[in-house]
């Protein structure tokens, strides 16, 4: 006998009305199995899934399975989500496994694993592949022994962009390849026909990390396994100096505050000229109605430090949280939403960049959305992803106790820049609070 | 006989209004003190989301309270706390009671402005916050669109660290300074007539009957709306989750913006239940102070 709880005559109530709204179905089985549930999806305000959403129509008439899905704010939604999953209800069947909470949540137990559907032919048609997903996405996907508990939708390749490549052709320069170049191409156009030489969001703990590693730093001492902060290193203050000063010099005024839209946005309207950013956030430059910079955007790798190239990349996927109570009907959408049929689609009719599936990768149509000015961005992408995947390199970010390691990181990055401490002050203070955070998990750490 | 009688009215009438009080006492303290019982003892757990064998925890249950001692960073978020009250309080206060005296006139334009006044504190918090995200945002802001255009360079003022505090202060003061002006108003629309007549008649100057009658006579409400100020002041979130985020740095973190990142951001729900129980025991300790040492006021007669 089931007990009544606060969240079953909560979730009752929800699905009230949209129950009787899907009524008529329930008794429409035969080859739609599930017909007649509604699953409840979640998921950071994004394109991807707002193209998706129009074709829901066709999932919902393929498999009689009616889709709520919500979208919110970035911030918004992890905090929820981190929240519902950690009390494992059922208010939500299906949603994003966001990257930098994907250690914590997955290491948790918060998700299903997937492979029960995958090995299952069942459950899944050998035709759908998982393997087709790109290793370095996957990778966050994963605990330790391997378990896939989420499917990519999204691949973050960090790239650099270009709004205005006039300008530094013009000064007889092209796309930096390594830091130097990119200071000397800054000192080169900076406020030329008023456009800042430089651009970035405030999320400094993703974007100034691959600047970090190029100069031989790291955030933690081999991660996963060892998670002893290396903040107070030389290194990471040499480059904490060297990164606050590229975005003070040659950014535009107020950066500091810039969130990611507003980052694009200042080189869509012209404003702003280079930013090392992930994909997503590159490709409107080339593609949105409201860019100003259509023509002269051009793009290129991250450049590489004295000790090597990082650029960021990541994965955002679809995964079951262990509390869903339709886990096959949830299931049944993330198999349609990334089926190679349904990326295709989104990436033939919207022209969207950052998929995940190799198939589609390396197909000649995401190849034609991405020859952007002439220039094959599709093969950029790839070799970002690859390159993750590759060496392991961002492991970092997926470790359970990353947002709070980030939050200092994010705190010191902006201290140096505003000359409230110096870098090597900064470090260490970051490096003391995020020893003590990590003490505050459990985490052991090493002495000294 | 009678005295019995009354005696027995009077225990009805009390039982009856217990009877009456009490599912309002019930609902009370289920919705505002069960809550609070638990944040209390959540405070002595280390709670954390991820580990949730941690939920009834009390083997070292002053650990939250000890490492308050040693979180520098809450130690900053309570100095940028106590500066941002000072200031946001008293600024209100002052402009609130300024522009009170100058509206309590009887006059159809003046009625009107102060209903336009009143406009900042009845917008929802948020929609404040994006409005001075909006003036505070150089490439879009018509403030700084003024400041270039007669040739003055006004940095970013969220991003300055000279100037993010008095940026959200600013905000801040806008948003809640016709709190003040609203009650102290209402208070003015109470002062006797005879009171301010008998001070002319006196020969008292406006700025004496001012200092000597209107003050007196509106310093409970004063203190009232003060309070609440200060009360409200320690809550303030929007603004600074919108404009600043708590920065550059710590610079405008306040204690409850440093609690809600403890608990959303990073799961230390035991922890930022600690600082949570800190910051109440604050707060009303502040109150009493301010309501002992100042009083409720003087009620001129």
């Amino acid at each position: 006998m089931s007990t009544l709880r606060r969240r079953t005559i909560l979730g009752g109530a929800l699905g009230a009305p949209f129950a009787s709204l899907a009524a008529p179905a329930v008794h429409a089985q035969g080859g739609k199995p599930y017909a007649g549930t509604t699953i409840n999806g979640s998921c950071f305000q994004t394109t991807y899934f707002e193209y998706l959403k129009a074709y829901f129509p066709q999932f919902e008439e393929k498999t009689g399975i009616k889709v709520n899905f919500h979208m919110q704010a970035f911030p918004v939604y992890n905090q929820r989500t981190d929240l519902e999953l950690s009390t494992r209800g059922s208010a939500i069947d299906v949603c994003n496994v966001t990257f930098i909470y994907s250690g914590r949540w997955i290491g948790a137990g918060w998700f299903t694993n997937l492979d029960t559907f995958t090995k299952d032919a069942k459950y899944t048609p050998a035709a759908w592949a998982p393997e087709d997903f790109a290793g370095g996405a996957q990778s966050a996907m994963k605990n330790a022994k391997g378990e896939t508990f989420g499917f990519s939708w999204e691949g973050g390749a960090m790239i650099t962009s270009a709004a205005r490549y006039d300008l530094i052709e013009k000064a007889g320069l092209g796309m930096p390849k390594t830091f130097d170049e990119l200071i000397k191409v800054c000192d080169a156009v900076h406020n030329k026909e008023n456009v800042a030489a430089f651009t970035a969001d405030k999320l400094h703990h993703w974007n100034w990390i691959p600047y970090l590693m190029g100069m031989g730093g790291t955030v933690f001492k081999a991660p996963p396994e060892n998670l002893t902060p290396t903040l107070n290193t030389p290194q990471a203050a040499k480059s904490a100096e060297w990164y606050a000063n590229l975005l003070m010099k040659y950014g535009p005024d107020g950066l500091l505050s810039y969130s990611d839209d507003q980052a694009m946005r200042s080189q869509m309207s012209g404003r702003a000229n280079m930013r090392t950013q992930a994909i997503t956030w590159s490709v409107p430059l080339a593609k949105h109605a409201e860019s100003t910079v259509r023509k002269t955007v051009r793009f290129g790798l991250m450049p590489a430090g004295p000790d090597g190239n990082f650029p960021g990349s990541n994965s955002h996927g679809l995964g079951i949280p262990a509390g869903s109570k339709k886990k096959e009907a949830a299931w049944e959408f993330i198999k349609w939403a990334l089926s190679k049929e349904t990326i295709a689609m989104v990436v033939k009719e919207h022209g969207y960049p950052s998929v995940c599936r190799l198939s589609v990768i390396k197909s000649p149509e995401f190849k034609n959305v991405l020859t952007l000015n002439g220039q094959d961005v599709a093969s950029l992408y790839l070799e970002v992803l690859e390159l993750g995947g590759k060496t392991g390199y961002m492991k970092y970010r997926t470790v359970p106790v990353y947002p709070q390691v980030g939050d200092k990181i994010n705190k010191a990055i902006e201290r140096v820049a505003t000359r409230q401490q110096s870098a090597a002050d900064a470090m260490k203070q970051a490096q003391a609070e995020a020893v003590q955070d990590l003490q505050k998990a459990g985490i052991k750490i090493d002495k000294g | 006989m009678i005295a019995e009688r009354t005696a027995g009215f009077a225990r009805q009438q009390h039982r009856f209004f217990v009877f009456c009080v009490a599912p309002a006492l019930a609902v009370l303290a289920i919705v505002t003190l069960l809550p609070s019982l638990y944040l209390l003892v959540t405070s002595f757990t280390p709670l954390s989301l991820t580990r949730p064998e941690t939920l009834w925890d009390f083997s070292q249950p002053l650990e939250n309270y000890r490492q308050l001692q040693a979180d520098e960073r809450l130690h900053n978020s309570v100095w940028v706390q106590v500066k941002l009250s000072f200031w946001t309080v008293l600024l209100q206060l002052l402009i609130g009671l300024g522009l009170a005296l100058l509206l309590n006139v009887k006059s159809r334009l003046l009625e009107a402005l102060r209903t336009v006044f009143l406009i900042p504190m009845v917008l929802p918090p948020i929609v404040v916050a994006i409005i001075w995200k909006v003036i505070y945002t150089p490439d879009i802001s018509p403030m700084h669109g003024i400041f270039k255009a007669i040739g003055w360079n006004v940095p970013s003022l969220i991003t300055d660290p000279d100037w993010a505090l008095t940026a959200i202060i600013i905000a801040d003061t806008w948003e809640w300074f016709p709190f003040t002006m609203l009650m102290v108003l209402a208070a003015l629309q109470m002062l006797p007539q005879e009171l301010l007549d008998a001070a002319k008649v006196d020969g008292a100057s406006p700025w004496q009957v001012t200092r000597h009658v209107t003050l007196p006579f509106i310093q409970g409400v004063l203190l009232v709306a003060g309070l609440f100020r200060l009360i409200d002041s320690i809550k303030a979130f929007p603004l600074i989750y919108i404009l600043t985020d708590g920065g550059p740095g710590s610079l405008t973190e306040v204690t409850n913006y440093y609690s809600f990142l403890q608990a959303f951001n990073f799961s230390y729900l035991g922890f930022s239940s600690a600082i949570t129980v800190a910051l109440l025991a604050a707060t009303l300790l502040l109150s009493w102070l301010i309501v002992r040492v100042v009083g409720w006021g003087v009620r001129v007669d």
